[in-house]
């Protein structure tokens, strides 16, 4: 990729994920209303807020899957999706977006594990496809990360012999094989039982004891209460209150956050 | 299992009297019909046995199998470009696209086979290929002495089937989840890449049963080619009963011949359904 010379692709703060004044439409509703969070490096951040306030929209913001119509977004200080020239957003092509989606992980509500390949092969697709990555190198790899996930022995199984728990940590698994410098988790625990979404918890939760930069949408108490460090509540569209996890559960300042944290004692 | 199941109760289930009656009544009709068949001699076995074998028909028979089998290959190849133009989301290849299968979908078999052996030639005497802008030309040939009946057979099988093929490839792809794409974009993955490594494997699973419909239908409409002189299976077999009027048996014999096609076809979808499942 060349870095076009006068544009500001680069950004100065060191905000792992920036996220400046996003406002995103479908049609004349506004889903996302200039959104601004910065996301410092190995910070874990928990979005909530009820269905349809946007929390999967921002996300998927994050990572081009949906367009924006006004703001920046930067992940390790690059611009992602556009190229900014003479105040125009202009939006990169299919190459070069790929090519950024390659640092930033996501992980689904509904594992979107591909149904054709084998456990390992998930895994080991994007190095292999994506970055290049031999073959053989590309399967240690993915044996390694599903080992890592506590999914030793299922690497010849089809996804959908798995149970939905498992099915979670081979996507974290997928979704690490890339080394991304960010994670994205959609709603990961949504589609899982209580007993299977503990599981999938502990998973993630080694991933931010490692250091990882994470964003979760989530409705799970066990992330956002249990290891999170930053609160964003969400209310149509709008980021209502921002506050680090403990002053959030014990002190929420906005009306609809202190029914929420209520709801959920 | 805990072992304090007592002994078995014996139960009586309830049994559909009259669908067994209908049944009965099915299985008397049949055999009033085959003993009918047999007092009036309708058919004459010894005949349809030194036709069914004989090279003639072999021969009718291989080249609808040949017929069949290439022009559901080239029909694929169509209805995979053809669909994935009609997703593209471009409007040029949109409106081609959908053109194309409203047109060759639009109008019978028949009609197309006989366009292309007797109006093609028509509407265009010569061909002439030759590289442009210079004198050297590489074939000069008359129309009618290039389109025999096999080819044009064989293009109006394949343009009308991939068609319908276009149509089935299509429904595949959209059949694949939305999420397999948005996991592969995330991965990095360019949307050439989605397609080629995500959607169109998905998609192909999806496909298998139809496409194997479709092979037998093709396999069955290798008869229209009969209409413009291509000797498959059912012309040879008219050309035979025309000079020795045998008409049952040697219909007879074609359709047993299409039904071991169709056996065959049948058989290689449900391999390939075991090979491939959809997950």
């Amino acid at each position: 990729m060349t870095m076009a010379g006068p544009t500001q692709a680069h950004d100065a703060s060191d905000a792992m994920i920036r996220i400046a004044g996003v406002t995103k439409y479908r049609g004349s509703v506004a889903v996302l209303e200039d959104v601004t969070v910065d996301v410092p490096k190995a910070q874990v951040v928990a979005v909530v807020g009820p269905s349809g306030a946007g929390k999967s929209t921002l996300l998927r913001c994050v990572n081009h899957l949906d367009t924006i119509d006004a703001g920046r977004i930067y992940v390790d200080g690059l611009m992602v999706g556009y190229r900014e020239r003479d105040g125009v957003l202009h939006e990169l092509t299919d190459a070069e977006i790929a090519r950024q989606r390659t640092r930033i992980g996501m992980v689904f509500q509904s594992f979107n594990l591909f149904r054709h390949l084998k456990v390992l092969d998930n895994v080991a697709a994007g190095p292999m496809n994506v970055l290049r990555m031999p073959r053989g190198e590309a399967c240690e790899l993915a044996r390694r990360l599903l080992k890592q996930v506590g999914l030793e022995g299922k690497e010849s199984v089809y996804p959908n012999q798995l149970s939905g728990g498992q099915q979670q940590r081979v996507a974290i698994a997928r979704a690490l094989a890339m080394s991304p410098s960010v994670m994205l988790l959609d709603e990961p625990t949504s589609a899982l039982d209580p007993e299977l979404s503990q599981e999938v918890v502990s998973a993630i939760r080694t991933l931010a004891e490692g250091g990882l930069t994470l964003m979760i949408a989530t409705h799970e108490m066990a992330i956002a209460r249990g290891f999170a460090d930053r609160v964003l509540f969400m209310i149509a569209g709008r980021v209502v209150e921002d506050a680090p996890a403990k002053r959030f559960f014990t002190d929420p300042q906005h009306e609809r956050a202190r029914q929420f944290v209520r709801s959920h004692d | 299992m805990t072992a304090a199941a007592g002994p078995r109760q014996r139960v009586v289930h309830r049994r559909s009297r009259l669908a067994w009656a209908f049944g009965i009544a099915v299985l008397v009709a049949l055999a009033l019909l085959i003993d009918a068949a047999v007092r009036s001699k309708v058919v004459d076995l010894k005949v349809v046995a030194q036709y069914i074998a004989s090279p003639r028909i072999l021969e009718g028979a291989l080249h609808s199998l040949l017929l069949g089998t290439t022009a559901l290959f080239i029909a694929v190849a169509i209805g995979l470009v053809v669909a994935l133009m009609r997703v593209s989301g471009n409007p040029i290849l949109v409106a081609f696209s959908s053109t194309y299968v409203y047109l060759f979908r639009g109008t019978p078999m028949l009609i197309q086979l006989i366009f292309w052996f007797n109006a093609f030639p028509i509407m265009f005497p010569q061909l002439r290929i030759g590289i442009p802008f210079t004198d050297i030309v590489l074939v000069n040939e008359a129309m009618t002495k290039l389109v025999t009946p096999w080819l044009a057979a064989l293009l109006g099988l394949s343009l009308a089937e991939g068609a319908y093929m276009a149509e089935i490839v299509r429904g595949g792809i959209l059949a694949v989840d939305a999420g397999q794409r948005d996991a592969a974009r995330s991965l990095g993955m360019t949307s050439l890449g989605v397609m080629r490594r995500i959607v169109v494997p998905q998609a192909a699973r999806i496909v298998v049963p139809a496409t194997g419909n479709q092979y037998i239908m093709l396999l069955k409409s290798t008869s229209l080619a009969s209409a413009i002189g291509y000797l498959e299976l059912l012309r040879v077999t008219t050309d035979i009963y025309a000079t020795n009027f045998f008409v049952v048996e040697l219909l007879v014999v074609a359709g047993f011949w299409y039904l071991v096609m169709t056996a065959f076809a049948t058989a290689i979808q449900t391999g390939l359904e075991k090979a491939f499942p959809h997950r």
